[in-house]
């Protein structure tokens, strides 16, 4: 068997050599050709055993401060790695040449580092060009939902949570179709999608949407609408004055769960609109959302323009983002408005650098203020005690 | 002191290889395609069928054809290729080492289509574009 396969591209490329009498080459031009032609086919032969299964890794390290603690991505007045750092691993192996399994493990600080499946399915393409998908998958609601974890995908720290935040889940479980309509320079993409999904105690069914997103890689324009049923508990942690510790003298404190807002079939829609340029050197992307819930739990619009320019392994960027809640007058309860009202606006100014081959390094400074007669948006600052905050990162981002 | 003198033979190394020009090649029966279309190939859209190859990472050939062809720069690009892995849409195509390779590996396929430097060109494969 072992000796048939060696001699199998050996005789493959003593088949394919009359192709080449045509070119008047010298004998020893001839026998280099071969001996060129007989490696490449032996390449080919093992690539088509181990190709089958590859494997592929990110990994993001952030360091996170803030000058109070509002909250903004988890930073605080202390030093912090966890919040913005993660690690990601992913296998795909190829079941056959249309059909491939894709499982990518996740491990997030801001998740206590444990270990998640963020996908995992099994794609298949048909002859007519459909290409289907089950099993968990991204909800595909924003430009960098696919790959929000891959920081190195990405011109920014991170996508702006304006923006990103305003939809808690990030992953459903279903299957999606899309299908690639090509044009003599550029290709439409139609994706839809259904399944379900839950966060933290509340169960998001129904989940099903569309979006197209039409690209000449240079220019790249989408639509997106999704729409869920909601139902379930919103609740939220909330440390309680315990007294003092006789044994210690010290104020202890209980963490204890709070049931906030009762959710009962809640119909929700989403709206989305981006589009981005990418010359090469100039950079730029914008995206709008629109949220709207029945009931309570908040409706809210956000946007965000970034403008890039490349100089050689360098790109400095701004961005400026915003977001607010739309439905404020819903919320007659004084509690639920101090945890749901929130508006505010972000301006970010950073720079990107292209260190290594497949490292990004990244510094970034975001201002978030605006808050209004609210929170700003964050559980950590329901008491209006900040009215802004300034975020600083340092981030590496590794492709492997 | 090592490192500058290798900055500067790198640069004229890139300085003596912009005056060669980068072809893209297909098997000698391959018919011509567009600039676009090229582009598309190399950024893993279009027809499903065609079997593309790159030069490894590094080669100053495939910086040369990036710039002309998908105007990305080697970190873009690979920017591009880990979106396209991590959302399951695409892996970056095969590589191969040197412009003989490039040429055996698609005068074998009458469905590939690779890229060399103008001056590598011979009988075995056919110029189909010239970006």
């Amino acid at each position: 068997m072992r000796f048939n396969l060696k001699a199998l591209p050996l005789a493959i490329s003593v088949a394919m050599l009359p192709a080449y009498a045509a070119a008047e080459d010298t004998s020893d031009e001839k026998i280099a050709k071969l001996e060129q032609q007989v490696q490449s086919l032996q390449t080919a032969q093992t690539e088509s055993l181990t190709e089958r299964f590859s494997f592929n890794g990110f990994m993001t390290g952030a360091y996170i401060s803030s000058d109070n603690n509002t909250g903004y991505a988890g930073a605080t007045t202390s030093a912090n790695f966890d919040d913005g750092s993660k690690f990601g691993l992913q296998g795909t192996f190829a079941i056959t040449d249309q059909t491939q399994a894709v499982m990518q493990l996740m491990m997030k600080g801001s998740n206590d580092w444990e270990v998640e499946a963020e996908w995992a399915y099994i794609s298949h393409r048909f002859e007519n060009g459909l290409q289907a998908r089950a099993g968990k998958l991204r909800v595909p609601l924003f430009m960098y939902s696919d790959y929000l974890d891959v920081g190195y995908a990405q011109p920014f720290v991170r996508p702006p949570s304006e923006v990103y935040d305003a939809v808690p889940f990030t992953s459903y479980t279903g299957a999606d179709a899309s299908y690639d309509i090509e044009f003599d320079d550029s290709t439409l993409t139609i994706q839809a999608f259904g399944g379900q999904s839950e966060d933290s105690g509340i169960d998001i069914g129904n989940v099903i949407g569309a979006n197209v997103n039409w690209t000449d890689l240079t220019w790249t324009l989408r639509a997106v609408y999704g729409q869920a049923t909601l139902d379930g508990t919103v609740t939220r942690q909330t440390a309680v004055d315990g007294g003092i510790d006789p044994s210690t003298g010290l104020p202890i404190s209980i963490d204890v769960t709070v049931d906030i807002l009762d959710i009962d079939d809640a119909k929700g829609t989403f709206v989305g609109l981006g589009g981005s340029y990418d010359n090469g050197s100039f950079l730029a992307i914008a995206e709008w959302t629109r949220l709207e819930i029945d009931e309570e739990y908040p409706d809210s619009d956000a946007g965000y323009l970034t403008l890039g320019y490349r100089i050689d392994a360098f790109t400095p960027y701004v961005t400026a983002s915003y977001f607010e809640t739309k439905d404020n007058d819903v919320r007659t309860n004084p509690v639920h408005a101090a945890i749901f009202n929130g508006e505010r606006t972000a301006y970010s100014a950073g720079v990107r650098w292209d260190a290594m081959d497949n490292l990004a390094l990244k510094f970034d400074v975001t201002h978030a203020t605006d808050f209004g007669d609210t929170s700003g948006g964050f559980d950590t600052n329901i008491g209006q005690e900040f009215d802004d905050t300034t975020v600083y990162t340092v981030q590496f981002d590794v492709v492997f | 002191m090592k490192k500058i003198l290798s900055i500067l033979a790198l640069s004229v190394c890139s300085v003596m290889s912009a005056q060669a020009a980068v072809v893209v090649i297909g098997a000698p029966g391959a018919g011509d395609i567009s600039a676009s279309d090229a582009k598309k190939l190399f950024l893993g859209k279009g027809s499903k069928s065609a079997v593309v190859y790159e030069l490894d990472e590094g080669n100053a050939t495939r910086s040369e054809f990036h710039s002309a062809v998908t105007g990305k720069s080697d970190s873009q690009l690979k920017a591009f290729w880990s979106k396209q892995v991590f959302t399951g849409k695409g892996n970056p195509p095969a590589t191969v080492s040197s412009a003989s390779a490039m040429k055996s590996a698609v005068a074998s396929n009458p469905n590939a289509i690779g890229y060399i430097d103008e001056a590598d060109v011979d009988a075995s494969v056919k110029v189909i574009l010239k970006p």
